[in-house]
C-alpha cells in the first residue's frame, strides 16, 4: 500500500544524512535544508511501519536508524486507533528483539529505540491493550543474565519507561490531554514503578556485596545508582491531581509502597552503597541523594506515627554511623547537608522530639560540628575564591536548617539549643574578624591573604548576598542572647575605640606629612571589616527580618532586657545612649545598663566616630561601606522603636525625651552625610531613604519639624547652595521628597505657612523668573540654565513622589500650575532629549501618584494637560527621524515614557479612590461635570496616534518597550472598545497588525495579552450589530488565526485563547461552519473525519447557537479542553 | 525663510569656558571635558578598590565636535570640568571667500566663520543664492575647531568640521 519502494527510501535517506552531516563547505544550505525537509515529511507519512522495519534492518547508517524508530513512534501514536492491537503489540516485540540483538548500535540510536518501546508501553497502558507486566518479566531476565552490557540495556529499557510515565518535562509528547498523562502515571506507581524499584535494589544488592569491581561493572553500578535516585525521586502524583508540581519533589509514596520502603534493610543498603562508593564523587552524589529523599519520605506510608519515629531513629542512627570517623570529601558536604535539612523540615516535631533522648542529643552535637565545620570551609573557599563554593552551598543548608528547628524551639526540651546556637554564633563571627581574634582571610596554612579587588556597582552588597546566612545567625544569636547580645557589644566597643585611635594617630601623622597617600590603610581597613560584619549581625540579631516592609523587635530580645530589667539602672542606661561621644566604659556605673540599649548605643558610638572624622576633614580616611552600614542599622523603625521599647518595657513611664534625642541624632547624622558623603552615590542613597522613613509616618515627622536643623536642612536644599547641590539626581529627587512630606507634619499655622514659603515657593519663584525673562529662549541653553531647569523638574518629580491620600489637594494644585510651563519647556528644549525625558517623567509620576485620587474635574485637567504635552511632542517630532540599526533602546526612552503615562492614566479605570470626590469637595464647587471636554479616551488615543506610527518591528524587539506596547494597546482594547472602530484607517490597521503580531510571533505572555484584546472587540462588533465595518472584517480574521492555533497547532489550552475563541464564534458563526467544513472536507480518511465531525459536534453542542451569555461560555471552555485532548494530537498529523 | 536653520558648535568666548563640577554630580547625556576636550556623556559607571574603598566614577564620552570615543576614570570626589556650550542664532549675511558673514540679535556681525564643506555648504550657498533670508545658529567654544552641526530640513544632524 505505501507509495514508496522498498529500498528507495532507505538508499535516499543516506544521501540526505549524508547531506545533513557534512561540513558546511561540502553541502549547501539549501541541500541541507532540503534534507531537513524531507526527514520531516517522511516522520509524518502515514503507516510508515513496513518501511521503517525495512530501514531498520537495512540500512547501515546511524542517523538514518534514528529517524526510522523516530518515525515508528509517531505514527503509533498517531494510528493508534486505527491499529490493530496485535500488530502493535508484534511492533514493540520487534524493537526490542532489534535492540538487544544489536548491542553495538549507537546510544542515540539505541535509546531512540526503547523510547518508541517505552510510549507504545505508556500508550497501551490505559486501555490495557499492552501487557505491562511481561516486559518486566523480561527486563527481570536480562538483568539476572549477569552480562554487563545486557544489564546496561535493561537499565536503559526500565529509565525510557521511567521517563515516559513520569509526565514531566522528559515525557514525549504525543498529543493527548493532561488527563491522560495523569491517568498513565497513577497506575504505574502503583505497580511498573515498585517493579522498577525491587528489579534496582536486587541489583545494587548484588554489586554492594561484590569486591574489586571492575570498570564495565562499575559503570552498571552507577546506572542503577542514578535508577534508584530516579524512582526515589518520583515526582508521586496525589489522586485527583492531574498535574504535580515539579520543584523540590521530596518523597511520597502511597499506601502500597509500605513493604518496599520501610523495611529497614532498603535503608541499610543505601548507608552500605555509599560507604562503598564515597570517594568516588559522581556516584558519591547519587547514593547521597538517594538518602536525602529517604529522609525526605512524609505522607500515607507510615501507617502511625510511631512507624514514623523508628524510621527517623533508623535513619538519624544510620547517619550518626555514616558521619562519625570519616573524613567527609569536598563532594559529600552538599549532599550530607541534603539529608540533615530535609529530615529536619519533612518530620513533624513530635516526631523528633520522640526520639530517645540520647540519639537527638548527639544528633544536635553532630549538626553542631558539621555546622561550624562547613562554615570554617566556607570562609576557607572564599579566601581561595573557588568557583564550585560546596562549603558555602552546604553550610548555607544548615544554616537554614538551624533556622527551621530553632523556630520551633518550643516544641523541644527547654533550652536545648542554647550552647549549639552559642557554638555555631562564635563559629561566625571567629570567621569574619581579623586575627587575632579571628581567622579573616586566613589560608589553611595559617597566612594572611588579603587582595584588594576592583569591586563594580553591580555587585551585591553583603546585606543582601548573605541575607539568609544572617537570618539564621541572628536567630541563633537571640536563642543565646546572654551569651551573644554582650559578646558583641563587647567586640564592638573595642573595635571602635580602635578605630577611634588609629585615626588620631593618622590624624597627627597627617599634621607631620600631610599627605594622604603615605596613610597605610591596611590597620583601618581591617578594622572597617570587622566593625562591618559586626554591624550586620547586631542588625540581624536585634530586628527580626530586615529586609521586610516593617521590621519588628523580636519578642527574645523584649524578654531578654525584661529579664535582667532588676539589674539595670534606667538613668545611666539613657545616659550611655545619649552620650555616643564618650567611651561606654567611662561611664559610671556602666554595667548596670540594658544591654540591648548598650548595643545600639555602639552603633552610635561607630556613628559618632565617623562623624567626627568627617568634621576633622578625615573623610577620605572613612569606609563609605561602614557609612552605609551604619545608616541601614539606624533605621527608625529598628534603632527609634528599640531605643523607646526597651527603656518602656524595662521601667515605668514613657520616655518622650528619649525619641526626641534619637531623632535629632538621626536627623545630625542624615545632614551630616549628606553633606559630606554626595560622592557616594550608594551611601547618599541609604541616608536619604532613612530620612523619608524618618518623615513618613506623622508622628516622627512631628518630631522631626521641631529641630532647628530640618528647618535649616530645607532652606539650604531650596536654596541651592553647597553642598547639597553635589547630590546625584535621584538622591536630590528623595530628599525633595522627604522635605515635602515633612511638611505635613503636625505644626501651627503659622510655621506651616513659613515652612512652604522655605520649601516649595523658591522653587516656584527661581523657575517662574527664569523662564519667564525676556532672553529665556537665547540663554536655555547655556549649563546654569539647564541645570536649573533640570533641578526644577527633579523636584517636581520628588514632590509628585511625596503625594499621598492626605496631600494629595494641595501638591495636585502646586504640580498643575508647573506642568503647564513644562509643556513650554518642551519646545525650548526641543533638541534636547534629556530634558524632554524628564519633563515626561513629571507627567509620568503626576499621573502615576495622584490620578487614582483624582475627581472629574481634576483628572480632566491632567487630561488636558497630558493631551497638550502629546500635541506638542507631536508636532516637534514630526520630521525626526531616528537611525534604527544602531540605535539603543534608551534613545526611545521617550516613547517609554508616553506609554507609561498612557498606561498611567489608564489606570484609573481600575484603581480609583476618588469616587466620592471628598477630598476636593470644597475646590470643585461650582464647576459641573456637564463642561467636560477631554476624556481620558481621548487622550489615550491621541497618544496611541503618536506611539503607534513609530513603534517599528524593530523596535518591538527590544523587550521593555515590547512589554509596555502590549500592555498599553490590550488596555486601550479592554477599556474603550467603543473607540476602536472609530480610529483613523491607517491608525487602525496598525493596530490590528500589531495584535496579529503580537499573537502569533511573540512570547507566550504578549500572546496571552493580545488573546485578551479579542473578547472586548468582538463583544464591541456584536454590540454594535453592523456588518462589514472594518473591526467587523478584522474579527473575522482573528478567528482564523485563532482557530488554527487551537485546532492546528499544538497550542496548550489557555483561557484567553478559549475566550477569545468562543466570543469571536458567536459573533462570525456563519465563518466558523465554514473554517469546520474547509477542514472537514480536506480529510480523506473516514475515520479520521468521523473523529473529527464527532468532537466538532461535541464541542458546540452545549451552546447551540452560541451567544454570549456567561453560563454558555462556561460550558464551551470547558467543552474546549476536551475537544483539544481528544483531537489536537491527531490534527497534527499531515 | 526663517525655518532654515543651520546650527554651528563652537565656542564663545568668555571669561568662563568651563566650570568645575563634582564628578557624583554629573548625569548621562551631560557634557564633561574628558582629555581637554568637550564631550557628551554617553555612559557613567562607578567601582571601588576594596570593599571599604571610595568610588570612583568611569565616564566614556563623545567628542561633540569629532564625535571620537574619549574615556575616563577619575575619583568621583574630584571636580571635572563642564564646557559652557552654548547655542546662538545668526542672521546670514553674506558669503565672501567661502567666509560667513553673520549678524547676531544687536546687529553685531562676525566673519570669522567659514562655508562648511559638503552638502551643509551647498546649501547655505545655494539658499543664499537665492535670496532666502535665513538664520544660522550654533554652539560656540573657542580654541577649538569650529563644527556645523545643521538640521534645515534634514531629520539627521551631520558634523562638519572647518577651519
Amino acid at each position: 500500500q505505501t507509495t514508496y519502494s522498498a529500498s528507495s527510501p532507505g538508499c535516499k535517506s543516506v544521501q540526505l544524512q549524508c547531506w545533513l552531516s557534512a561540513p558546511p563547505s561540502m553541502v549547501s544550505t539549501e541541500q541541507r535544508q532540503h534534507a531537513e525537509h524531507i526527514f520531516l515529511s517522511f516522520r509524518k507519512s502515514k503507516s510508515p511501519f513496513a518501511i521503517c522495519k525495512h530501514i531498520l534492518e537495512t540500512s547501515k547508517v546511524d542517523y538514518v536508524l534514528f529517524q526510522a524508530a523516530t518515525a515508528v513512534m509517531e505514527a503509533v501514536v498517531r494510528e493508534w486507533i486505527l491499529l490493530e492491537k496485535t500488530s502493535i503489540e508484534s511492533l514493540r516485540a520487534f524493537l526490542l528483539t532489534y535492540v538487544l540483538q544489536r548491542p553495538n548500535l549507537q546510544k542515540y540510536v539505541r535509546e531512540q529505540i526503547l523510547l518508541a518501546v517505552a510510549v507504545i508501553v505508556k500508550r497501551g497502558s490505559l486501555d490495557k491493550s499492552i501487557n505491562c507486566k511481561s516486559i518486566f518479566h523480561e527486563v527481570g531476565q536480562l538483568i539476572s543474565s549477569g552480562n554487563p552490557t545486557v544489564q546496561t540495556l535493561a537499565c536503559s529499557i526500565l529509565t525510557a519507561l521511567l521517563s515516559e510515565f513520569s509526565s514531566s518535562s522528559k515525557t514525549s509528547s504525543i498529543g493527548l490531554s493532561m488527563e491522560f498523562h495523569g491517568s498513565c502515571k497513577r497506575v504505574f506507581q502503583e505497580e511498573g514503578l515498585r517493579q522498577i524499584f525491587m528489579l534496582t535494589m536486587e541489583v545494587l544488592q548484588e554489586f554492594s556485596r561484590r569486591e574489586n569491581l571492575n570498570a564495565q561493572m562499575s559503570s552498571v553500578f552507577q546506572r542503577y545508582l542514578t535508577l534508584a535516585n530516579q524512582v526515589l525521586s518520583w515526582n508521586f502524583l496525589p489522586p485527583n491531581h492531574i498535574l504535580s508540581s515539579s520543584e523540590n519533589v521530596t518523597l511520597k509514596p502511597t499506601e502500597s509502597w509500605r513493604e518496599a520502603l520501610l523495611d529497614t534493610r532498603v535503608m541499610d543498603l543505601f548507608f552500605t552503597v555509599h560507604r562503598k562508593i564515597r570517594e568516588d564523587s559522581d556516584m558519591a552524589q547519587d547514593s547521597l541523594q538517594c538518602l536525602a529523599q529517604l529522609a525526605s519520605m512524609h505522607g500515607p506510608i507510615f501507617p502511625d506515627e510511631s512507624a514514623q519515629v523508628s524510621y527517623l531513629a533508623h535513619l538519624v542512627e544510620g547517619l550518626l554511623s555514616m558521619i562519625n570517623g570519616i573524613e567527609i570529601e569536598d563532594s559529600e558536604a552538599v549532599g550530607i547537608s541534603n539529608i540533615i535539612s530535609n529530615l529536619i523540615t519533612m518530620f513533624p516535631r513530635s516526631t523528633l522530639t520522640a526520639l530517645p533522648s540520647d540519639l537527638f542529643t548527639s544528633f544536635i552535637n553532630c549538626l553542631t560540628l558539621l555546622t561550624c565545620s562547613f562554615g570554617r570551609s566556607a570562609a576557607l573557599e572564599e579566601v581561595l575564591d573557588k568557583d564550585d563554593m560546596v562549603y558555602m552551598e552546604a553550610y548555607d543548608k544548615l544554616l537554614e536548617s538551624w533556622l527551621t528547628l530553632v523556630q520551633d524551639e518550643e516544641h523541644f526540651p527547654r533550652g536545648c539549643f542554647v550552647q549549639p546556637a552559642i557554638q555555631v554564633f562564635n563559629s561566625y563571627i571567629q570567621c569574619h574578624l581579623a586575627a587575632p581574634d579571628g581567622t579573616r582571610n586566613l589560608s589553611a596554612n595559617g597566612i594572611s591573604s588579603h587582595e584588594e579587588e576592583e569591586i563594580n556597582e553591580l555587585q551585591e552588597d553583603d546585606r543582601e548576598l548573605f541575607s539568609d546566612q544572617l537570618s539564621s545567625i541572628g536567630m541563633l544569636g537571640r536563642v543565646a542572647a546572654d551569651h551573644c547580645i554582650p559578646l558583641l557589644t563587647t567586640l564592638l566597643e573595642d573595635r571602635v575605640t580602635r578605630l577611634h585611635g588609629q585615626l588620631q594617630r593618622t590624624q597627627q601623622h597627617l599634621m607631620a606629612s600631610s599627605d594622604l597617600g603615605s596613610v597605610d590603610r591596611k590597620v583601618l581597613d581591617e578594622l572597617y571589616e570587622d566593625i562591618h560584619w559586626l554591624i550586620l549581625v547586631t542588625g540581624y540579631v536585634l530586628a527580626d527580618d530586615p529586609q521586610g516592609e516593617t521590621p519588628l523587635i523580636p519578642s527574645e530580645v523584649m524578654e531578654f532586657s525584661i529579664k535582667h530589667s532588676t539589674e539595670v539602672d534606667i538613668n545611666t542606661t539613657l545616659q550611655i545612649l545619649g552620650s555616643p561621644g564618650e567611651k561606654a566604659s567611662s561611664i559610671p556605673g556602666c554595667n548596670r545598663t540594658d544591654s540591648v540599649i548598650r548595643l545600639l548605643s555602639a552603633v552610635l558610638r561607630t556613628s559618632e566616630v565617623e562623624s567626627r572624622a568627617t568634621r576633622a576633614s578625615l573623610t577620605e580616611l572613612l569606609s563609605p561601606q561602614m557609612g552605609k552600614d551604619i545608616m541601614w542599622f539606624l533605621r527608625p523603625d529598628i534603632s527609634l522603636y528599640t531605643a523607646i521599647s526597651i527603656p518602656l518595657s524595662t521601667a515605668f513611664g514613657v520616655d518622650t525625651e528619649g525619641a526626641q534625642w534619637i531623632v535629632g541624632y538621626l536627623l545630625e547624622k542624615v545632614i551630616n552625610n549628606l553633606s559630606v558623603w554626595s560622592s557616594e552615590t550608594e551611601l547618599a542613597n541609604d541616608t536619604v531613604e532613612l530620612l523619608v522613613t524618618l518623615v513618613e509616618k506623622r508622628e516622627r515627622a512631628n518630631i522631626v519639624v521641631q529641630c532647628e536643623s530640618w528647618w535649616n536642612l530645607a532652606k539650604q536644599f531650596a536654596s541651592r547652595s553647597p553642598p547639597l547641590h553635589l547630590l546625584s539626581s535621584s538622591v536630590q529627587r528623595s530628599l525633595m521628597k522627604a522635605l515635602v512630606l515633612g511638611g505635613f507634619a503636625h505644626m501651627d499655622a503659622d510655621a506651616k505657612q513659613q515652612y512652604w514659603a522655605e520649601v516649595l515657593h523658591p522653587l516656584q519663584q527661581r523657575f517662574l523668573n527664569l523662564i519667564n525673562q525676556e532672553n529665556f529662549a537665547q540663554i536655555s541653553q547655556e549649563e546654569a540654565v539647564k541645570q536649573e531647569i533640570v533641578a526644577t523638574l527633579e523636584a517636581l518629580c520628588g514632590i509628585a513622589e511625596a503625594t499621598q491620600i492626605d496631600n494629595v489637594v494641595s501638591l495636585f494644585s502646586f504640580l498643575m500650575d508647573f506642568l503647564s510651563s513644562c509643556i513650554g519647556l518642551m519646545e525650548v528644549y526641543s533638541n534636547t532629549p534629556e530634558t524632554i525625558n524628564l519633563i515626561i517623567e513629571v507627567f509620568v509620576e503626576v499621573a502615576h501618584k495622584q490620578i487614582c485620587y483624582l475627581g472629574e474635574t481634576k483628572s480632566m485637567k491632567l487630561y488636558e494637560a497630558c493631551l497638550t504635552l502629546l500635541q506638542v511632542y507631536s508636532k516637534n517630532n514630526q520630521s525626526r527621524k531616528r537611525s534604527d540599526a544602531t540605535a539603543e533602546e534608551d534613545q526611545y526612552q521617550d516613547l517609554l515614557l508616553i506609554m507609561e503615562l498612557l498606561t498611567n492614566l489608564l489606570s484609573k479605570e481600575f484603581i480609583d479612590f476618588s469616587d466620592t470626590d471628598d477630598v476636593f469637595r470644597n475646590q470643585d464647587q461650582g464647576t459641573p461635570a456637564s463642561s467636560r471636554t477631554v476624556s481620558a479616551a481621548d487622550v489615550v488615543l491621541y497618544g496611541v496616534n503618536i506611539v503607534l506610527p513609530l513603534m517599528s518591528q524593530d523596535l518591538l524587539k527590544f523587550p521593555s518597550l515590547c512589554n509596555q506596547y502590549y500592555k498599553l494597546i490590550t488596555f486601550i482594547c479592554e477599556i474603550f472598545p467603543e473607540k476602536i472602530p472609530q480610529l483613523p484607517e491607517d491608525l487602525f490597521k496598525s493596530l490590528m497588525f500589531s495584535l496579529e503580531l503580537g499573537m502569533t510571533s511573540m512570547s507566550s505572555e504578549i500572546s496571552q495579552l493580545c488573546l485578551e484584546a479579542l473578547s472586548p472587540l468582538a463583544e464591541q462588533c456584536a454590540k454594535s450589530q453592523e456588518k462589514d465595518t472594518p473591526l467587523f472584517i478584522a474579527t473575522r480574521h482573528f478567528l482564523k488565526l485563532v482557530f488554527d492555533m487551537l485546532v492546528l497547532q499544538k497550542h496548550n489550552t489557555e483561557m484567553a485563547a478559549g475566550e477569545a475563541f468562543y466570543t469571536l464564534v458567536c459573533l462570525h458563526q456563519a465563518e466558523y461552519s465554514e473554517l469546520v467544513e474547509t477542514l472537514l472536507s480536506s480529510q480523506r480518511d473516514a475515520v479520521i473525519y468521523q473523529r473529527l465531525a464527532d468532537a466538532f459536534n461535541k464541542l458546540t453542542a452545549s451552546s447551540t447557537p452560541p451567544t454570549m451569555d456567561r453560563k454558555q461560555k462556561v460550558a464551551f471552555l470547558k467543552s474546549l479542553e476536551e475537544f483539544v485532548a481528544n483531537v489536537g494530537g491527531l490534527l497534527c498529523m499531515k | 525663510m526663517a525655518d532654515l536653520q543651520a546650527e554651528f558648535e563652537s565656542v564663545s568666548s568668555g571669561a568662563s569656558q568651563t566650570y568645575p563640577i563634582q564628578c557624583s554630580a554629573l548625569r548621562k547625556n551631560g557634557f564633561v571635558m574628558l582629555k581637554g576636550r568637550p564631550c557628551k556623556i554617553v555612559e557613567m559607571t562607578t567601582s571601588k578598590t576594596g570593599k571599604h574603598g571610595h568610588a570612583k566614577v568611569h565616564l566614556v564620552g563623545i567628542d561633540i565636535f569629532t564625535s571620537k570615543k574619549l574615556e575616563d576614570i577619575c575619583p568621583s570626589t574630584h571636580n571635572m570640568d563642564v564646557p559652557n556650550v552654548s547655542r546662538k542664532d545668526y542672521q546670514m549675511v553674506d558669503i565672501n571667500d567661502s567666509y560667513l558673514t553673520l549678524m547676531d540679535d544687536s546687529g553685531d556681525t562676525r566673519e570669522d566663520l567659514k562655508l562648511p564643506e559638503g552638502d551643509l555648504g551647498q546649501d547655505i550657498e545655494k539658499k543664499h543664492d537665492n535670496g532666502d533670508n535665513f538664520l544660522v545658529s550654533f554652539y560656540c567654544r573657542i580654541d577649538i575647531n569650529i563644527d556645523f552641526d545643521s538640521f534645515p530640513d534634514l531629520p539627521m544632524h551631520k558634523h562638519l568640521t572647518v577651519g
